[in-house]
């Protein structure tokens, strides 16, 4: 093991009697880097948040932090801190004495204390709030003393889960960007706990995605986006059109496919599917994918149907489609770029697609 | 406006049928006569004044506050212990305890006290100060952990959390966020169990032996008619006493749940 990794999670699990909420997690954390852990509600993010926390322990398998197993080691003596869902502001102390709690476990001077205490307000721009009450802050306020009590600490990890859920949307991006800058010039590895997609493909270097206490693929927001490992990830993340195909030949790591609708393409094998048969599944990205009312032109695959349904969304303009042999209409999703809506429902459109916009997603189980 | 109907009719009725006499102590205290019957004759503060110069009525003042005060503190303390594990955790045997906790609210006074006689004696502690403050300790116990759980119930955990992931201990944790944030609720408990204590007769009147508490002490004294009217004015005293305790500790209460929002 290299000493970058700063957490090993080896094997994890975590059983609440016979249910299990983590199944046999490993997982390398880099130093520095900005790690999420997404998944649906259930799926056991926070359990596992927790496990490096220090507020359970698993029942099986090893905790690593810096090289060092942590078990037996109790929450208040890990190099660790946490960012909860609900901050957990101290009601009863202003925004300093918030701050400085975990300081004045450590035996620091009070000169001391104060000063890092003002460099930390500072850092999270809440400086000169230090006597505010904690009842009299708002909703980003709080995001921002609760972010300011952990990193004043100068953790090793900082673990964070679900810091934004608790804030309006327009805050939230603020936040997410503010959060990322502090990451990056802290340097310090963040590990965050997030149900929403977006948050974590824009605040991470790396995601790994849960299903079920399961752990089931950890890559970069593009790759993940652009190569998921399975159905189940590519329909988590963004919108995913699925087509059935059929495989007709294997060259390497390319596969002749055919499939309903947009007919015969060549496209490449997606290293992070586990399995391929002769019949998989492939995904279409809606951005992907050209509509026009003629045939377009160098497009690899083609299809015509007739526009079911036109949702505007602003930035853009989703259309659904209705393609012959097809039983789900295909999503094709247009940048606004003239203030236009080209397409109403009962038009006939072409669809056109790349074959390397067309993504393997392995063994198709529904057909096979 | 509408007609009051009959329930409003009922509530009204059923309100002044409990409130009257009690309001009638504290309108005779002020009779200036010995004979507790209409027409008042007069209006005089002889008999709280009279109060002030009984020697034993001071002493039984004496017991009811002490025994008040060590019965509060023990029944709180212990309440705020078990509430907080009520509300925490989830263990076996939990409903069962809690309905033992809660089942002084229910069991007739006289047998309470008459067991708890025959058991302190057979323990050989005989009647006296120390066994009223164990009874009524017990009696009192139901109220604090009653309002120790409100107080926690709206606690949140990660609060506690959050202190230890700041480094602090499981005591350091409890000294700096637990109690901090649970003292309005705690005051509330302190002055409700000793309201509880201050105004109970049965038990103490069982259990106390030579020294008597203040409502021992006025049981004492009604039978003497020519002290009927400071014993009236003793128990105004009193009640006035246990309406501000308990405004006090409801505004408590209150403040407990608000701080924690
Ligand atoms: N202390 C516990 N006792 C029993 N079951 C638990 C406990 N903690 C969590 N669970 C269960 O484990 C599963 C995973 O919980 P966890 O809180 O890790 O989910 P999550 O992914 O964080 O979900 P969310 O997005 O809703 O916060 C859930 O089904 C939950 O009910
Ligand atoms: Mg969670």
């Amino acid at each position: 093991m290299t000493e970058t990794n700063i957490i090993q999670l080896q094997g994890i699990e975590k059983r609440f009697g016979k249910f299990v909420a983590v199944s046999d997690l490993s997982l390398d954390l880099r130093e520095g880097e900005f790690f999420s852990l997404l998944g649906p509600s259930g799926c056991g993010k926070t359990t596992a948040l927790r496990m490096i926390a220090g507020f359970q322990e698993p029942t099986e398998g090893k905790v690593l932090i810096d090289g060092q197993d942590m078990e037996g080691m109790p929450a208040n003596k890990r190099p660790t801190n946490m960012v909860f869902q609900s901050y957990a502001i101290f009601p009863h102390l202003n925004v300093g004495n918030n701050v400085a709690y975990g300081l004045r476990n450590r035996g620091i001077s009070k000169s001391e204390i104060d000063t890092r205490v003002k460099e930390a307000l500072e850092m999270v721009e809440l400086g000169g709030l230090e006597a505010r009450g904690a009842n009299e802050l708002s909703g980003g306020q709080r995001q921002r003393v609760a972010l300011a009590r952990a990193l004043v600490m100068r953790p090793k990890v900082l673990l964070l889960d679900e810091p934004l859920s608790a804030l309006d949307k327009k805050l939230r991006e603020q936040m997410q960007f503010e959060m990322r800058h502090l990451q990056q010039s802290l340097g310090i590895t963040f590990v965050m706990v997030t149900h929403d997609q977006y948050e974590a493909m824009t605040m991470s270097d790396r995601i790994g995605v849960m299903f079920d206490g399961r752990l089931v693929q950890v890559d970069t927001p593009q790759t993940l986006y652009a190569k998921p490992g399975s159905r189940e990830v590519a329909s988590f993340i963004g919108e995913m059109n699925f087509l059935p195909a059929e495989v007709t030949a294997e060259t390497g790591d390319t596969f002749s496919i055919s499939t309903p609708g947009f007919g015969a393409m060549k496209i490449e094998a997606n290293p992070n599917v586990a399995r391929h048969g002769r019949h998989i599944s492939v995904g279409i990205r809606p951005e992907q994918l050209e509509i026009a009312r003629h045939k377009p032109d160098g497009y690899d695959g083609t299809v015509q149907g007739v526009v079911r349904d036109v949702a505007f969304y602003g930035e853009n303009v989703h259309y659904h489609v209705g393609v012959e042999g097809l039983d789900k209409p295909i999503a094709a999703s247009v940048p606004n770029y003239f203030h236009t809506v080209d397409h109403a429902p009962g038009d006939k459109v072409w669809l056109g697609v790349q074959a390397a916009s067309v993504i393997d997603l392995g063994e198709d189980k529904q057909t096979s | 406006m509408t007609r009051p109907s009959g329930l409003v009719m009922y509530a009204i009725f059923y309100l002044a049928f409990l409130y009257l006499p009690v309001l009638l102590l504290p309108l005779f205290s002020f009779n200036d006569g010995t004979i507790v019957a209409f027409p008042i004759k007069g209006w005089t503060l002889e008999w709280y004044r009279q109060l002030g110069g009984q020697d034993t009525l001071l002493q039984a003042l004496v017991n009811s506050l002490f025994v008040g005060f060590v019965s509060a503190v023990m029944a709180t303390s212990m309440g705020l212990f078990a509430a907080r594990a009520y509300v925490r955790y989830r263990f076996r045997g939990q409903e069962a305890s809690e309905a033992l906790v809660m089942l002084p609210l229910v069991i007739p006074g006289i047998i309470v006290a008459s067991s708890m006689l025959v058991l302190f004696i057979s323990m050989g502690l005989k009647p006296s100060l120390t066994a009223v403050m164990l009874g009524h300790t017990f009696l009192a116990l139901p109220f604090s952990v009653s309002i120790m759980k409100s107080a926690f119930d709206d606690f949140d955990v990660s609060l506690e959390e959050a202190a230890y992931d700041l480094g602090s201990g499981v005591v350091e944790t409890f000294r700096r966020v637990t109690l901090p944030i649970v003292a309005p609720g705690i005051v509330s408990s302190l002055l409700v169990t000793f309201t509880v204590s201050f105004d109970e007769f049965v038990l103490a009147f069982f259990l106390s032996g030579n020294q008597p508490t203040l409502p021992v002490y006025i049981w004492s004294q009604i039978r003497f008619p020519a002290k009927l009217p400071n014993t009236l004015a003793l128990g105004s005293l009193l009640l006035l006493a246990s309406v501000l305790l308990l405004v006090v500790a409801e505004y408590f209460r209150r403040r407990s749940t608000k701080s924690t929002l």
